[in-house]
């Protein structure tokens, strides 16, 4: 039986960020992982984080993922991959698969690292090929460069079934609607807004009454639902798609705690069964420690710093720093945790249906049952002004941890503010200059750059744009509103791209003036 | 219709593996070495991969990260192989899996 200082389980973010933590302080550390590669889910995150500037928000995931793997390897954190840990007894030993043997290791402290698992809903139908996860969606088109499916039905409005739906549509997938049995869109406003504005229908209360097809999917229907989930008769619309994507939540995969013995909760706001275990991530077990999703289902962004708190506090418990250490190096971590734990979106908000904005502007109503703010709606939030020239517009309406824009701004007319969930407000006595820093820095892509005075009876609208193939500069096509409905002509004026935007486009379309505060987004002819 | 990404907007090019041969079902397939079998099988257009023992029911593609055991298929003669975890190899032999065997039930 082979011995380490401290065991990981699972080499994702916060497995990987605990390795790192706990090398530093020079224990002997050993990561063991299923999958061929390490990296976790983040590897399959093409879009731009949220979170603060310090760390890592508006930087791709699998960018993070790139850096975290570079920083394992420099601290000489040894990763074991296609090892699956199948069991964890007494006295912190552990059985591993590797290929076709078992084999049997120690650790002075454990950190379990594992993560979560998708959840899934059942309908008729809902075992024919083409019927996948959210997860395998993201795994074949970004990892292994394959479109799931050509017309795509997606299932679930939380972040990862908005965030995969308008990656589906970035690889050249149609997605015809997005439903949630939930009356109420899941997540961010700003990931359903950008989903929306390419024409995207939402059905929320709406669910999955069965999959058509004989050997594979070639159809769906859906209904509405009652405030018990039950069918609406007579509320059926059929769509013909080829792949159904369920994105209808996720459970921590806290197996093999229980089965150590550890003291387990059953925790809705934390997603299921997870250990109970104090600020470091100590379970009942001293040395057994969580970090991650495993603990309670949240952002990469969180599970990498309770990974470092996690890795730190191993080394602690086995004496590689006093209690002086550990402080210094937590209170930082934690402090940081906190900040992503604010806001709307907490988990200690969820459930919570919240009327207001911390600044106390009534929420979007229309956003929430349909996917993008109504243009009677969006004139009441800070980011939205209007004045002579240039200058940005921030369609931010929900408080969410994330603040890249308000340093984006060479200017500085971008005002957020020491709480980092407060929304974005303009400093109207700074003049814009039209960089579009800001534009390509906001991960919910929710910032536009507009003209109202472009010229006589134009006004342009500058726009994020992440699809191929680019427009090019004086073409005609059609600018489409935030719901995704064709208001009117557009005429490509500019298009910038440049490495500080990291793959970001920025279209200005030439729109007629009145159509300035509609036009959001631009379809090709 | 296309099934490979060429371009990607944000990841660009797609690194490949080489183009190899393999077989499904006997018919001659290509796939890039290295990619999941799945990946592989998908790209082709082959969306079934197994049928169910008692029932018969059809399975492809689940969860494509190993965890739910639907992809799995009859390779080199070895059953219940995890289509979308095992990588691809020239002239690999991949057979649809009818329950447990390679064969429908008569």
């Amino acid at each position: 039986m082979k011995r380490y200082d401290l065991i990981i389980v699972g080499a994702g973010p916060s497995g990987l960020s605990a390795g790192i933590e706990a090398a530093k302080k020079g224990l002997k550390v050993v990561v063991f992982d299923e999958n061929a590669k390490p990296g976790g889910q983040l590897f399959k995150q093409i879009h731009k984080f949220f979170g603060s500037k310090e760390h890592k928000a508006k930087i791709r995931g699998f960018r993070i993922g790139e850096e975290l793997l570079q920083e394992a390897n420099d601290a000489g954190v040894e990763v074991v991959l296609n090892a699956t840990v199948t069991g964890m007894y007494q006295d912190k030993e552990i059985i591993v698969r590797i290929s076709d043997e078992m084999h049997h290791y120690k650790g002075d402290a454990i950190i379990i690292a594992t993560g979560a698992s998708e959840n899934m809903v059942t309908f008729p139908g809902w075992t024919l090929p083409g019927v996948i996860g959210a997860g395998a969606a993201q795994t074949m088109m970004n990892l292994h460069g394959v479109k799931p499916g050509n017309k795509i039905l997606m299932l679930g409005s939380g972040n990862v079934g908005l965030v995969v739906s308008f990656q589906l549509m970035q690889c050249g997938c149609d997605v015809v609607a997005l439903v949630d049995a939930a009356p109420k869109v899941g997540g961010y406003g700003v990931h359903a807004a950008k989903v929306a504005r390419t024409g995207v229908p939402f059905y929320l209360s709406h669910t999955i009454v069965k999959a058509e097809g004989e050997d594979h999917v070639t159809g769906v229907t859906i209904a509405e639902v009652d405030e018990k989930f039950q069918f609406i008769p007579g509320t059926e619309k059929h769509f013909d798609v080829d792949t159904i994507c369920l994105a209808v939540g996720l459970s921590p995969m806290s197996q093999l705690l229980k089965m150590a013995g550890c003291v387990m909760e059953d925790n809705p706001k934390k997603g299921g069964q997870v250990p109970i275990c104090d600020e470091y991530g100590e379970t009942s077990i001293p040395g057994v420690f969580v970090a991650g999703d495993v603990s309670g289902i949240e952002e990469a962004s969180s599970a990498m710093i309770e990974g470092r708190i996690a890795g730190v506090a191993a080394a602690k418990y086995l004496g590689y720093m006093d209690e002086t250490e550990l402080k210094g190096k937590v209170t930082e971590l934690e402090h940081a945790l906190e900040s992503l734990r604010q806001g709307m979106f907490a988990p200690k908000n969820r459930g919570k249906a919240i009327e207001e904005t911390e600044e106390g502007i009534a929420i979007s109503k229309n956003l929430l049952k349909h996917g993008f703010v109504a243009d009677d709606e969006i004139e009441r939030f800070p980011g939205v002004t209007h004045k002579a020239g240039i200058h940005p517009v921030m369609e931010c309406t929900q408080n969410i941890p994330c603040n890249p824009c308000q340093d984006a701004c060479p200017k500085h007319c971008i005002k957020i503010g020491e709480k980092i969930t407060s929304l974005p407000a303009v400093d109207e006595s700074v003049d814009c200059i039209g960089c579009g820093m800001c534009v390509a820095s906001c991960s919910g892509q929710a910032i536009f750059l507009v003209d109202e005075t472009y010229e006589e009876g134009y006004a342009t609208v500058t726009l994020p744009y992440e699809f191929l193939p680019l427009p090019e500069k004086g073409e005609k096509g059609t600018a489409l509103d935030r719901s995704g409905k064709e208001v009117c002509e557009a005429e490509i004026v500019d298009i910038k791209t440049s490495k500080a935007f990291d793959k970001t486009n920025l279209l200005t379309m030439k729109v007629p003036a009145d159509m300035v505060m509609k036009a959001r987004f631009y379809k090709r002819a | 219709m296309e099934t490979r990404i060429e371009e990607h907007p944000i990841l660009g090019k797609q690194e490949t593996g080489r183009l190899v041969t393999f077989y499904h079902d006997g018919k001659a397939l290509q796939g890039y070495e290295g990619e999941p079998i799945a990946a592989a099988l998908k790209a082709a257009g082959v969306m079934v991969h197994r049928y169910t023992k008692k029932e018969h029911k059809p399975r492809g593609i689940f969860c494509a990260i190993g965890r739910c055991t639907d992809c799995v298929m009859i390779v080199d003669g070895k059953p219940n192989v995890r289509t979308c975890v095992t990588p691809l190899k020239e002239g690999m032999k991949v057979q649809t899996q009818y329950g447990v065997s390679a064969e429908p039930e008569k």
